[in-house]
């Protein structure tokens, strides 16, 4: 009975002391702080799918997860990787702490399926995000060019 | 009991550091996870000290006819890119990115061009569906499908490995693009460029002329 009061006390003391450092730091719990910059998505070449790109920024202190995606203009979005010409759907990805997620042509991508109507450029689709522990966000995706490079912005 | 008390202990070590952990809340220089992925400023262009034979591929264009590669370019500057259509990303992107950068050619090197979508996934890629395809893209552009031994053993006797289309653990179709466009010289019918899958407009733009011509870009 008294080794239990011991361990007891003990841990009282840590979620106290926890608790005070994390409140007197006036920054609350640890927690993601995620935002989306650079989306787009190209005009697609058929009206069956699409590709989306975004990046997801967290300056957080905490890292989360992208754990789905989905928009008003597809039936269905799923988020693959590519390695060498081979592309694997991912079910979930981490955005670290102080880190980004990164879409982007060539390697990580949205897939946009079962289209409702083909996005044309100059037009924006709606994408809504969720991860495991922030709240969604919704993103308005601008339509660009097909050949549209970020990195020249033409 | 002493074995309990160092327990406290440490925990009111561990305690105490968490809070100096959380009190340290504004650090600039953040360590940055997951990186973009370089745009070399290089060239886009890597020309072949080894040029690759055209491959020897006799297929099915997306008018249901017979095509052979090697007779229907002969002497024409041609792109050869190994794709397939339900492909959101790379695909259409290389492909458009090449019919972008060929409306700046004159008319008659535009005609002379040959640009060649060999599919990788000929099960769902049929000739009316490749051809619907690349009439988004350039109504000029040829597709070829037909059988898929063929075609690997196509793309791999010019450096290209693809895999056939396969399911993921979903039950969802899964197929492998190449990762490189090759241009064949007009002179010599050799693939003597590769382009990587970061090429963009602007380098096909530059490089086309030069391409049509057989030099090198």
């Amino acid at each position: 009975m008294r080794r239990r009061t011991a361990a007891l006390t003990a841990g009282a003391l840590t979620g106290a002391l926890a608790l005070t450092g994390c409140s007197g730091s006036g920054a609350g719990p640890e927690k993601a702080e995620l935002s989306v910059s650079a989306s787009y998505m190209p005009q697609p070449v058929s009206a069956d799918m699409a590709a989306g790109f975004l990046t997801i920024t967290n300056k957080g202190t905490s890292e989360d997860e992208l754990t789905s995606v989905t928009s008003d203009v597809a039936g269905e979005v799923t988020m693959h990787s590519t390695t060498g010409g081979a592309m694997a759907e991912q079910s979930s990805f981490a955005i670290p702490a102080h880190g980004k997620l990164v879409f982007r042509s060539g390697g990580n991508h949205l897939m946009f399926e079962k289209l409702k109507h083909t996005p044309k450029q100059g037009q924006t689709v709606t994408v809504k995000l969720d991860f495991a522990k922030s709240g969604p966000l919704t993103v308005e995706m601008p339509v660009k060019s097909t050949t549209y490079n970020p990195s020249t912005g033409h | 009991m002493r074995k309990k008390t160092f327990t406290a202990a440490v925990l009111l070590a561990a305690a105490t550091l968490t809070l100096s952990a959380c009190g340290s809340g504004d650090d600039a220089g953040s360590p940055v996870a997951v990186v973009e992925g370089g745009s070399d400023a290089g060239k886009a262009a890597t020309v072949l000290d080894q040029p690759f034979d055209k491959p020897e591929l006799v297929l099915t264009d997306t008018h249901g006819k017979k095509y052979d590669l090697r007779k229907e370019t002969k002497g024409h500057p041609t792109l050869v890119y190994f794709g397939y259509t339900h492909c959101p990303d790379v695909c259409p992107t290389t492909m458009s990115n090449i019919a972008v950068a060929k409306k700046a050619l004159p008319k008659a090197e535009q005609d002379d061009l040959r640009v060649v979508f060999v599919t990788t996934d000929p099960g769902r890629d049929t000739p009316a569906e490749l051809g619907r395809w690349l009439k988004g893209i350039d109504p000029q552009f040829i597709g070829l499908t037909g059988d898929f031994a063929k075609i690997q053993a196509g793309a791999k006797s010019v450096g290209i490995a693809v895999e056939p289309t396969s399911k993921d653990k979903n039950g969802k179709l899964v197929s492998v693009h190449g990762t490189q466009v090759i241009a064949f010289s007009p002179k010599t019918d050799a693939g003597y460029v590769l382009y990587g899958e970061n090429a963009t407009v602007d380098d096909y733009t530059k490089d086309l002329p030069k391409l049509v011509e057989g030099a090198t870009p």
